[in-house]
């Protein structure tokens, strides 16, 4: 309650206060949710993908400065278990003998394991795409989308997924959509590792 | 001419007895190939009819995973491993306070075989640090225990058998059999005159039958193709069919099959045939594990499944595996020691039908109506699939416990009479789908009226989560602040009835912020909401949630006048659990044939379905209930720390108690009312709920914790006027908004974003 009391004493002070504030914002601070960036505002926004196909929409990509690394997870190893790197493993040799089954299988072990753990989710859209399941293609890689936190290493791998599943579909906008934010991404990496 | 007549008679007679004897020769040819073909085409063929085997999911243990050493023994168990200082054999362990070694046994995964092997698995605390194959040191990732045989599914009154190899049984029951059956065994031809002989003269003697002596093989031939009638027709028939099978089939072959057919139990319509469902029914464990007092346990059942019923009948069987066990030894088929431990052993038989098949029915049931859609009926009683489900024995075992111990408790503390309340209840993973645990009703053994997917009843509250996030759809209209009213609301409905429902306390509090309206689990503002949005569109979010039943979209919807089985509820609970990403529930990850070879697979199968901002916007209102709503005693039994979401649920007059909710990782449901749709006086809080936290305690569930989307933003609001708040208010919270679409304007008690030097400048004019 004497908080409350305060804060209602701060705001019959508040008038004289008023213009020092203005004074202040005036003078270039920001307010709210805005952030202050280091650089200017970057061009490359995300546009939200085919809304239509009621998946996420695309996170915008955070600013880059042309020296700031990544600094996000680049390989399953970074952020998975010994158990779920294990099963990855095998998932990937079962993908490259020609296996998606075996590689789809072993994925979901370590799903069960590590059920938010993006890499597997989006190794997984490439298994369902090899054993020409498209539909879950393009949904597997959203729910690794939806997990990533914007980690634009695995987007991007998403991305292609998804627009080579739409493509099989015969979704070309669809398919469009997706190759226009896999591009984004590359460039948007691209510019990064320059 | 007198001496021609008596020769003319004796070609006649002799010619009559040639032609009868060649008559006789040639029916009783025509009889033997009948008997013959029968014999070939069913030792040739498919012997048996298979019925599919269910297993349930297997435990993985890896390093890291979350595990008491109790806990896992406790599963060890569980599976009939045997604690073994020796490990001398797979399906052994050595138990220790940080170390726990198993001889791992071998299984055919649907992904390929995982040998035998002995494993070490240390333990720092209550998890796994490591684990090291013995045999040469190596760290090992990850591995699986083999599953539980949870179940088969044979043909009603049929019979049930799990098929083993002559030489994958045990030596012992072998020779065993024989000294026990048929002395002569490798001896005869089928039949053993010196046996009937001297059963004969023992029954003579003892004035009764007190001695048989048919071989194995024409016990075979009985138990084959013969009805139990004891006629003379019968007994012939025995006898050449028995020398017939012994003309086709060496001695190994005869056995194999006398292994597999022999009839050794029942279990209410099933019957239990074959040394190898034999060992699972009696003992929960492959058969070739069998130590020598189960093994003389399960030959001394030969003569009389009923009579030496170790379950019914303890002492009778105790004195006939004793009696087994004397022949053995005399027949030095063991030594002194092993023969003087046997006996001192306990008859060991596993409960009741504890013993892993027919334990769950109600899951089992889900099982077979999945696989209905894709099998016949024969293929899955005759073909002997393998079916790898999705259950988990230790959620379902938790689910069960709580269930039944609470619902009686219940009926205690409110005097009810006993045995009238039924309760049902739905563990799911959160990402998948995957059903881990399903009870029908209270008699979890019972295979009855299965509850959790057939009972239709009204969801009442549990349905307000999808009649907000209809709304929060609209983020120019409605976000988690906004103010509802809460006042009284009459409708006319389309057939002239007037409709004015009340909140559950009959009281009015006032315009409420949306998501504290779902957090009391108030009537009117729900209803004020639903009307804005629509009963179409709210049906409509609950069909994208994965509802698939005909409810009418109507005003009482808002309300929870929708039937669902706890099983919908789960799946569409799942959906908000998993950010918008919808998956039908599962209960099969995969099939394989009887040798082993994959058949199919029943993948994950997720799609988003609901938007992922108003999801978690939900989610976040559903943490509300659990932290300051209807459902804040789920702490009674969750750690503080503990982070879930769920809802209450309270029907008309207290006729059904729902709760339903979600960790990150599981789902669980719980249902509690009575079949005959009567008022239990049980609200959702008082009666569904504390099943349900002690469910999620004892799972130990991950704290709910969703990503936040990109198109959700969190922000600070004043509680009082729902405008944005900062260190000037006392009383705020934090509420996700649609990005874009949260309050602008700052609370009057806010600084409203002054910088801080500002604000310290203030702090010092202020004091």
């Amino acid at each position: 309650m004497d908080v409350i009391d305060d804060a209602r004493a701060g705001r019959r002070a508040l008038p004289p206060m008023i213009a020092l504030a203005l004074l202040a914002s005036a003078c270039g601070g920001t307010q709210g949710t805005h952030k202050v960036w280091s650089e200017p505002e970057p061009a490359i926004v995300g546009q939200p993908v085919d809304p239509a196909v009621e998946t996420a929409p695309a996170r915008p990509l955070p600013p880059r400065g042309i020296d700031d690394a990544p600094g996000q997870p680049q390989r399953a190893e970074d952020i998975s278990g010994a158990a779920v790197t294990a099963l990855m493993r095998q998932a990937r040799s079962a993908l490259d003998s020609g296996e998606p089954q075996h590689a789809a299988s072993a994925l979901e072990r370590a799903l069960r394991i590590e059920p938010r753990n993006y890499f597997v989710w989006s190794l997984l859209g490439q298994a369902y795409l090899a054993q020409d399941n498209y539909s879950q293609a393009d949904s597997v890689a959203a729910k690794s989308n939806a997990l990533a936190r914007g980690n634009a290493y695995v987007e991007l791998s998403n991305w292609r997924t998804i627009a080579a599943a739409r493509a099989a579909l015969g979704d070309a906008a669809g398919a469009g959509a997706a190759q226009a934010r896999q591009r984004e991404l590359e460039q948007w990496l691209q510019d990064g590792s320059r | 001419m007198a001496r021609r007549k008596p020769r003319t008679l004796r070609i006649a007679l002799a010619s009559a007895l040639l032609v009868a004897l060649s008559l006789g020769l040639v029916v009783l040819s025509t009889y033997l190939l009948g008997l013959d073909r029968e014999i070939r085409e069913r030792f040739a063929g498919a012997r048996w009819a298979l019925p599919a085997q269910v297993y349930a999911a297997p435990m993985e243990l890896y390093t890291g995973l979350d595990i008491a050493p109790t806990e896992l023994v406790h599963e060890l168990n569980r599976l009939g491993y045997r604690e073994d200082p020796r490990l001398s054999g797979p399906g052994s362990f050595l138990p220790s306070r940080t170390q726990v070694d198993i001889h791992l046994r071998e299984f055919a995964f649907w992904d390929g075989l995982q040998p035998a092997q002995t494993l070490a698995v240390r333990f720092g605390g209550d998890s796994i640090t490591s684990i090291v194959r013995v045999a040469d040191g190596a760290p090992v990732d990850i591995f699986r225990l083999d599953p539980m045989l949870i179940g088969s599914i044979f043909p009603s009154h049929g019979e049930d058998r799990v098929l083993v190899r002559i030489d994958e049984v045990p030596p012992l029951l072998v020779k065993g059999l024989i000294a026990v059956e048929d002395r002569q065994f490798y001896g005869h031809f089928g039949i053993s005159p010196r046996s009937i002989l001297r059963a004969m003269v023992a029954n003579l003697r003892a004035g009764r039958v007190v001695q048989g002596g048919s071989t194995i093989t024409q016990q075979l031939v009985k138990n084959f193709f013969l009805s139990n009638r004891q006629t003379w027709a019968r007994k012939i028939n025995e006898a050449f069919m028995a020398l017939l099978i012994e003309r086709h089939y060496d001695k190994d072959q005869i056995l194999e099959a006398y292994l597999n057919e022999v009839h050794l139990g029942q279990d209410g319509s099933r019957a239990v045939h074959g040394f190898g469902l034999g060992a699972r029914f009696y003992f929960n464990k492959p058969l070739e594990e069998l130590e020598p007092q189960e093994v003389a346990l399960l030959v001394g059942l030969i003569k009389g499944t009923s009579y030496y019923n170790p379950r019914r009948n303890a002492e009778r069987a105790l004195a006939r595996r004793d009696l087994v066990l004397g022949v053995f030894f005399e027949d030095g088929l063991i030594d002194e020691a092993a023969y003087q431990r046997a006996l001192a052993a306990p008859l060991g038989v596993d409960g009741g039908r504890i013993g892993g098949a027919e334990r769950y029915p109600a899951f089992v049931e889900l099982v077979k109506r999945q696989l209905r859609g894709q099998y016949d009926d024969a293929d899955l009683t005759d073909e002997g699939l393998r079916i790898f489900t999705t259950l988990n024995p230790r959620a379902q075992e938790v689910l069960e416990r709580h269930i039944v111990e609470s619902v009686a408790e219940i009926e205690r503390s409110r005097k009810m009479k006993p045995q009238t309340l039924q309760a049902a209840g739905v563990i799911t993973s959160a990402d998948g789908g995957e059903v881990m645990a399903l009870v029908g009703g209270r008699d979890v053994r019972y295979a009855g009226f299965n509850r959790a997917l057939d009972s239709q009843r009204p969801i009442g509250s549990l349905v307000k989560p999808f009649v907000y996030l209809t709304a929060l759809e609209r983020p120019g209209e409605f976000n988690l602040h906004s103010i509802l009213p809460d006042e009284p609301i009459e409708l006319r409905l389309p057939h002239g009835a007037l409709w004015a429902p009340r909140n559950y306390d009959k009281q009015f509090h006032g315009p409420q912020p949306l998501y504290r309206a779902l957090a009391q689990s108030y009537n009117l503002p729900t209803v004020y909401t639903g009307l804005q949005v629509g009963a179409e569109q709210v049906l409509r979010t609950i069909r994208r949630a994965g509802y698939e039943g005909d409810a009418q979209a109507l005003p009482s919807l808002f309300l929870g006048a929708i039937g669902m089985s706890p099983l919908q509820v789960a799946e569409i609970y799942g959906t908000l659990a998993a950010g918008g990403f919808q998956a039908p529930p599962s209960a099969i990850r995969e099939v394989q044939t009887k040798d082993g070879e994959p058949l199919s697979r029943y993948p994950i199968a997720v799609r988003q379905t609901l938007p992922d901002g108003p999801v978690y916007l939900v989610g976040w209102g559903l943490q509300r209930v659990v932290a300051e709503g209807t459902g804040r005693g789920v702490y009674a039994a969750l750690p503080g720390s503990a982070v879930v979401a769920g809802k209450t649920g309270t029907t008309d007059d207290y006729r059904d108690s729902w709760f339903a909710g979600f960790s990150a990782d599981r789902v669980a449901v719980v249902w509690v009312g009575r079949d005959d749709n009567q008022p239990t006086g049980l609200s959702g809080s008082s009666g569904a709920l504390p099943v349900w936290a002690r469910v999620m305690r004892d799972l130990r569930v991950r704290n709910f914790d969703p990503i936040p989307p990109a198109s959700v933003e969190t922000l600070r609001v004043d509680r009082l006027t729902g405008q944005r708040a900062d260190d000037g208010c006392a009383e705020t919270i934090e509420v996700p908004f649609m990005v874009g679409w949260g309050p602008q304007e700052w609370a009057p008690c806010a600084y409203g974003g002054e910088r801080s030097p500002l604000r310290w400048l203030r702090d010092i004019f202020e004091r």
